[in-house]
């Protein structure tokens, strides 16, 4: 359990990728997005992986990625034996199912290298309305921190005696209510502080508030979006019409 | 009776809590764990029932290995009272709260409902048998919590910061709660802050710093140590610091404050 949570903490890393300006790194996901739904056949699927196995050893976020891919296997596993069962060969069901892992592994390239702030100055660089923004980028902040809340409310219910791993699914099931209505109660009540804090410090006080940080997308992020897009249409090119 | 050689704990991050902790917990005693934010004392008594099991090193509780026990066996004897009430409170009533664990521990129905009658009263929350545990106050939720585990009376009572958001009458209960333990020949550990709640039981003090245990000894002599409480941020309880400045440093302390007083008292009277 413990394991899975620290999986969604987004941990500040220093790395020659982490460093680019947001909107390009969000670029080099989308291009490695397209990459992985145009995919095909074999070859096609390990060109999109190791492209995003590059990403992520460049990010240093390797292992963390294949954390994430290993859960998602269990999806990939689903997806191919419905393939099987309908009919697929084996080779195309089995890129369909590898294909599934590439986008997932793409979009998470983008999630796992950009902190909640930056995806904040993206969003808002996107123009998209300043409370949608905020009550996104509070939801991903969110995540860790309900997480930790899980963690410390299952120790107090198993200290008072309960058992998770025990019994059938349908008994193991009700033996979370104990964990979800604290965790759910206590979101609450912290949303409830959290709008009050806020208020407090002037939210929403004026029309168009300053942003402490501007987005500059720099040498290096010029250089990586040129680099990134003369690699990717021919790719895209030659996985659309060649192979 | 709980027993940590060698332990030390790694969290799944890498962060190193504990390092080279060795400990014996002794039947009867109090143990105050003392140490500043971080130090790792949550960690520690997470070992104590088998939530958290040691990297390295070993925990016996009750000559079982935390490491072979389910968390439910050990917390049958080893109840553990964590800081935050709205971590745990899930019931529709005050009630079935405190019969949560009962049930989970496999009491018998008379056994349930007179365990639940001797927590209720105890710990004055009869008025609010049926309400929902939600809607009572801060203190009032703590105060069922730590019912809701002396309920199923286990032998040791660990106390995670049992004092924060307690009034000064609920704190002078809770010492009182805590020496009816002790006479009952029960095991207290608290974690605490607050050097002014524990002075009064003269408990074995433990402090902590970056994982390690780095004092263990009685409380009157713990807080004689002007540099090991610095080190630790820990401030000289006053009844030490005013017997120090009456009878002059090394010369034992005022247990309570009402011993303090009557001194006082009589001192004036005197001259
Ligand atoms: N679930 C966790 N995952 C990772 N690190 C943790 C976790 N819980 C605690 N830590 C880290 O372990 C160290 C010890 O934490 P612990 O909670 O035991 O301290 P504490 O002495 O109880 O502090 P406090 O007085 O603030 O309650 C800290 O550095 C903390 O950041
Ligand atoms: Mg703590």
């Amino acid at each position: 359990m413990q394991w899975i949570a620290q999986g969604f903490i987004f941990r500040r890393i220093t790395s020659p990728f982490h460093q680019l300006d947001p909107r390009v790194k969000l670029l080099v996901s989308i291009e490695l997005f397209t990459l992985s739904l145009l995919v095909g056949s074999l070859p096609e699927v390990i060109i999109a992986l190791s492209g995003i196995f590059a990403i992520a050893s460049i990010s240093k976020i390797l292992r963390r990625i294949s954390r994430t891919l290993t859960y998602t296997l269990f999806f990939a596993i689903i997806i191919f034996s419905i393939n099987i069962l309908v009919g697929y060969p084996l080779m195309d069901a089995f890129v369909i199912a590898v294909r599934f892992l590439a986008i997932v592994g793409s979009t998470s390239i983008f999630f796992l290298t950009t902190p909640p702030d930056e995806l904040e100055l993206v969003m808002k660089w996107f123009r998209l309305p300043r409370d949608i923004v905020f009550a996104f980028v509070t939801a991903v902040r969110f995540v860790p921190v309900l997480m930790m809340d899980a963690l410390q409310i299952m120790d107090a219910q198993k200290s008072r005696g309960l058992e998770l791993q025990k019994g059938n699914i349908f008994s193991r099931f009700r033996r979370f209510i104990p964990i979800l209505i604290p965790l759910i109660v206590d979101a609450v009540l912290r949303s409830g502080d959290l709008a009050e804090a806020m208020e407090a410090r002037a939210y929403g006080a004026v029309k168009k508030p300053t942003s402490l940080y501007q987005l500059e997308i720099g040498v290096w992020g010029k250089v990586a979006t040129i680099l990134s897009i003369t690699l990717i249409v021919p790719l895209a090119y030659l996985f659309l019409f060649l192979m | 009776m709980i027993e940590f050689s060698s332990v030390e704990y790694r969290h799944p991050n890498g962060v190193l809590a504990l390092r080279n902790i060795d400990l014996k917990i002794r039947k009867g005693e109090v143990l105050a764990i003392v140490g500043e934010n971080g130090a790792g004392k949550t960690t520690l008594i997470k070992h104590t029932n088998g939530l958290l099991k040691p990297s390295k090193g070993k925990v016996t509780a009750f000559d079982m290995d935390t490491n072979d026990e389910s968390v439910a066996n050990l917390s049958r004897k080893i109840g553990i009272i964590f800081q935050n009430p709205d971590h745990q409170i899930f019931s529709e009533s005050v009630e079935n709260e405190v019969k949560f664990a009962l049930k989970n521990f496999g009491f018998k129905e008379e056994a349930i409902s007179e365990r639940l009658e001797w927590a209720l009263n105890f710990f004055d929350l009869e008025r609010y048998r049926t309400t929902s545990p939600m809607l009572l106050s801060g203190g009032e939720k703590k105060r069922l919590c730590i019912a809701s585990v002396l309920a199923w009376d286990p032998d040791v009572v660990v106390m995670d910061e049992p004092t924060v958001g307690q009034d000064f009458i609920q704190k002078e209960r809770l010492i009182k709660i805590i020496q009816m333990l002790v006479s009952k020949g029960k095991t207290v550990v608290i974690v605490s802050h607050d050097i002014e709640f524990i002075w009064p039981l003269q408990p074995r003090v433990i402090v902590m710093c970056g994982g390690k245990i780095i004092a263990d000894n009685k409380a009157g002599k713990i807080f004689q140590e002007r540099e090991l409480l610095n080190k630790a941020r820990i401030v000289k309880p006053q009844l030490q610091e005013l017997s120090e400045k009456i009878h002059g440093e090394s010369s034992g302390a005022f247990s309570n404050i009402y011993d303090a007083k009557q001194w006082v008292i009589s001192k004036l009277k005197s001259d």
